[in-house]
């Protein structure tokens, strides 16, 4: 039905596979037939409890169609649950054809291409994100750079556990953060693992469910943190990519000039942010919240974010 | 008497069955998990990294306390400004309180040796 009314034509569904379900949220890739056309789709929906600090999946298509809009590559949100549809929170688009497991490729011989035009690709399509005007973006939350560090510490204080190397991070981040205003909607989770890539680089980006109002620096951070490369730690942009050439491609594409001083520090809050997602996953497994080995087992990832933080923090970069 | 199957050889006889069962999928990913998770027991066993991190830190305070104890006052007092980045010995101990727990937790990550050998 509510495909029906997105596509003005009869539908029907072929086929319905869960990609992946838990206590937080479904993806399925459906495939469907529009007309005479094929019609590949995925659709997402908020299960009963969803993630601390993250949009309701509606509010999530909304800043993603936002970002079509403004020319950065996302797939087209195709429909958004109502009230009626008694789906609960969802939303359905289009899918699009990509390699979407960064560990493949960010190793395989196939997309050496692709990781070629990826630091470039990736600068020009923050640089056009950060230029959307903030007035457009509804429903975003967001705050001061000072706000946002203290939510952190708050968000760390919860767990009640004492790490003195993420003190030691707080500690080094407010004697340098200053309290710039948020003044650019950010995507909040620019990784390696949320792009969708193909032979040519870029196809999408995918996962704007921590999309805010923030600094545009933060998502250039974010992208560099350690463990997105996945191993390839030389090269520190996504594990494809070299630092001078994202600030290069990205003031060249309308973007900030990058102050050097003040991306490390966004690199060093992106660790302790990644640092704190691990307490939270391990911490969800210990409450009940969502039982899994694997999210036990990140929980003793944070002894690698402490040693990234430390080297960060002595040496100016890991 | 039989001889007695020490904790860790036991731990790793169980890392070895998981490591070895014929899965697909999920299923798979998370059994390679739970063999990475008694990866992490049996080096915990052999290298006791708590002692470890207890001397770094009581090197940096200038006496023993239990180490859930040390590592609250370290907190508490960077919390209240009385530490900071810049006081001399603290990111040192730091960095030798947290190899000893990444070598347990995660002994092939990149950073470990190239903070170790800083």
């Amino acid at each position: 039905m509510v495909l029906a009314r997105a596509a003005r034509v009869p539908v029907r569904i072929e086929r319905m596979v869960a990609l992946t379900g838990g206590a937080s949220s479904e993806t399925w890739s459906v495939d469907a037939q529009r007309g005479r056309e094929r019609w590949p789709l995925i659709v997402q929906r908020a299960a009963a409890e969803p993630e601390p600090g993250t949009l309701a999946r509606a509010a999530q298509a909304g800043v993603q169609a936002l970002a079509g809009r403004h020319g950065v590559p996302v797939a087209g949100v195709v429909a958004v649950f109502g009230e009626r549809d008694g789906l609960g929170d969802g939303f359905v688009m289009d899918r699009l054809e990509g390699e979407a497991l960064a560990p493949r490729w960010l190793k395989d011989e196939g997309f050496a291409g692709a990781r070629a035009a990826l630091t470039g690709q990736c600068a020009a399509v923050l640089a056009r994100l950060h230029a959307v005007p903030v007035a457009e973006a509804e429903g975003l939350r967001g705050g001061s750079t000072n706000a946002q560090l203290l939510a952190m510490f708050e968000n760390y204080r919860r767990f009640r556990v004492d790490l003195p190397v993420f003190d030691l991070a707080f500690a080094w981040i407010a004697e340098r953060c200053g309290d710039a205003p948020a003044d650019a909607i950010v995507h909040g989770d620019f990784r390696s693992g949320n792009l969708l890539v193909g032979r040519q680089g870029l196809v999408a980006v995918l996962d704007w469910e921590l999309a805010h109002l923030g600094s545009g620096a933060e998502d250039l951070g974010w992208l560099c943190v350690n463990a997105w490369r996945f191993g390839v730690w030389q090269k520190p942009v996504g594990g494809f990519g070299e630092r001078e050439d994202l600030y290069r491609a990205y003031a060249d594409a309308g973007g900030a000039a990058i102050d050097r001083a003040r991306a490390h520090m966004w690199e060093v809050w992106g660790t302790l942010r990644w640092g704190l997602a691990c307490l939270q996953l391990g911490h969800d497994h210990v409450s009940g919240r969502v039982r899994s080995v694997e999210r036990a087992a990140i929980g003793r990832r944070v002894s690698e974010v402490e040693a990234d933080l430390l080297h960060l923090i002595r040496f100016g970069s890991v | 008497m039989a001889e007695q199957i020490e904790m860790q050889a036991l731990v790793e006889a169980v890392a070895d069955f998981v490591r070895g069962l014929q899965l697909e999928g999920q299923a798979a990913f998370h059994a390679r998990v739970a063999a990475g998770a008694l990866g992490i027991v049996a080096r915990e066993l052999a290298q006791a990294p708590r002692a470890a991190e207890a001397a770094a830190l009581a090197g940096f305070l200038g006496r023993e306390a239990p180490l859930d104890t040390m590592r609250a006052e370290l907190c508490g007092r960077l919390r209240m400004r009385q530490l900071t980045p810049e006081t001399p010995g603290l990111v040192e101990a730091l960095t030798a309180a947290t190899l000893a727990r990444l070598r347990v937790d995660n002994p092939r990550y990149p950073t470990l040796e190239r903070l170790g050998a800083a």
